[in-house]
């Protein structure tokens, strides 16, 4: 499963919708994740990749798509170490 | 009050109130370990701040909602300096919502971090400070007793918290280790910014009777005191810091003009 994939699979869960609605342009709002659904995400991703996503990034997040490119670019980097 | 030589472990103290703490006991000669979650870039300035003082500061990543995270945080600490004495249980975490909109969720999260965080902190801290005695202080707030809108989750963790500290205080006492809280009322921090936001609190700076809002410093420095030995016979209370809003109709009497 893709990084995509699987990121957004963990965001359904936890907002509990279904997960054919979260696109890359979908913003948090709009999958009326709150406060505490974004940081259980957050969470759920670092512990699912071992990566480390501090709010001084997240908070730049605008969108899934973002999320979604963030943690691919992490990943992709964590490989290459 | 010299705390040269001890070593305190400050959840949440990257930054606010935890920071404050941090750099207040710094200040005093303890080494210091940064408990953060977070925010790195902040509790790694604050730890470059505490060594200016010329004392040394470790940072360590853990959600202390997660048992597991806590268990491996306290690894950390024992490997590496082998002993703890002061605990500062000030991590908190809380989701402001009015009742009806309560979900276990937002419950078991709040109660994890402001709650069980600190009994379990406890635990794996009263390890440590074995034969050398300790001080835990554990932060509260006024939500503990009094009502703020869209506060019931954490107002009720922080009861519970008082509670417990109650009880560490208790049986801990044996062991040499002293258990007390501090309870602010609205501290200028960033926190504060984001319960603005969510309409949780007004700007309080009027309620207050000596004219300004708590600052992280006012609670700092009454949590060095319960790290002191001056403080010995103080146990499993909770000192409130809030230039007096909490005990008066202030507000209603209208500033007693």
């Amino acid at each position: 499963m893709s990084v995509e994939e699987q990121v957004r699979e963990i965001v359904a869960r936890i907002t509990r919708v279904d997960k054919s609605i979260i696109t890359r342009q979908s913003t948090f709002k709009e999958i009326k994740a709150d406060s505490l659904d974004v940081v259980q995400a957050l969470v759920a991703v670092e512990e699912t990749f071992g990566i480390e996503i501090p709010d001084e990034e997240a908070q730049k997040f605008q969108n899934f798509g973002d999320f979604v490119s963030y943690v691919e670019n992490r990943v992709a980097q964590k490989e290459r170490v | 009050m010299s705390l040269e030589g001890k070593l305190a472990l400050v959840t949440g103290g990257g930054r606010g109130i935890g920071r404050a703490i941090a750099l207040k006991l710094a200040s005093q000669g303890a080494d210091i370990v940064i408990d953060f979650f977070r925010r790195r870039e902040a509790a790694e300035l604050t730890a470059k701040d505490i060594e200016a003082l010329g004392v040394k500061a470790e940072i360590i990543r853990a959600n202390v909602g997660d048992p597991a995270k806590i268990d491996e945080m306290f690894d950390v600490i024992g490997n590496k300096f082998g002993h703890l004495d002061i605990l500062i249980s000030n991590a908190a975490s809380g989701v402001g919502r009015p009742i009806t909109d309560i979900d276990v969720k937002a419950w078991e999260w709040t109660m994890d971090i402001n709650v069980r965080a600190c009994l379990l902190c406890a635990q794996r801290a009263a390890k440590l400070m074995e034969g050398r005695g300790g001080k835990i202080v554990s932060i509260s707030s006024l939500g503990s007793r009094f009502v703020l809108p869209n506060y019931t989750v954490v107002g009720v963790s922080k009861a519970a918290l008082e509670a417990l500290t109650r009880y560490l205080a208790i049986e801990l006492a044996p062991r040499g280790i002293s258990v007390n809280a501090v309870a602010a009322s609205a501290v200028e921090t960033e926190a504060l910014k984001f319960y603005f936001k969510e309409g949780l609190v007004k700007d309080s700076r009027q309620l207050t009777p000596v004219g300004r809002m708590v600052i992280p410093e006012d609670v700092a420095n009454v949590v060095a005191f319960l790290c002191s030995e001056e403080a010995f016979m103080i146990r499993g209370q909770t000192i409130i810091v809030d230039g007096g809003t909490s005990i008066g109709l202030f507000a209603l009497a209208g500033k007693g003009e």
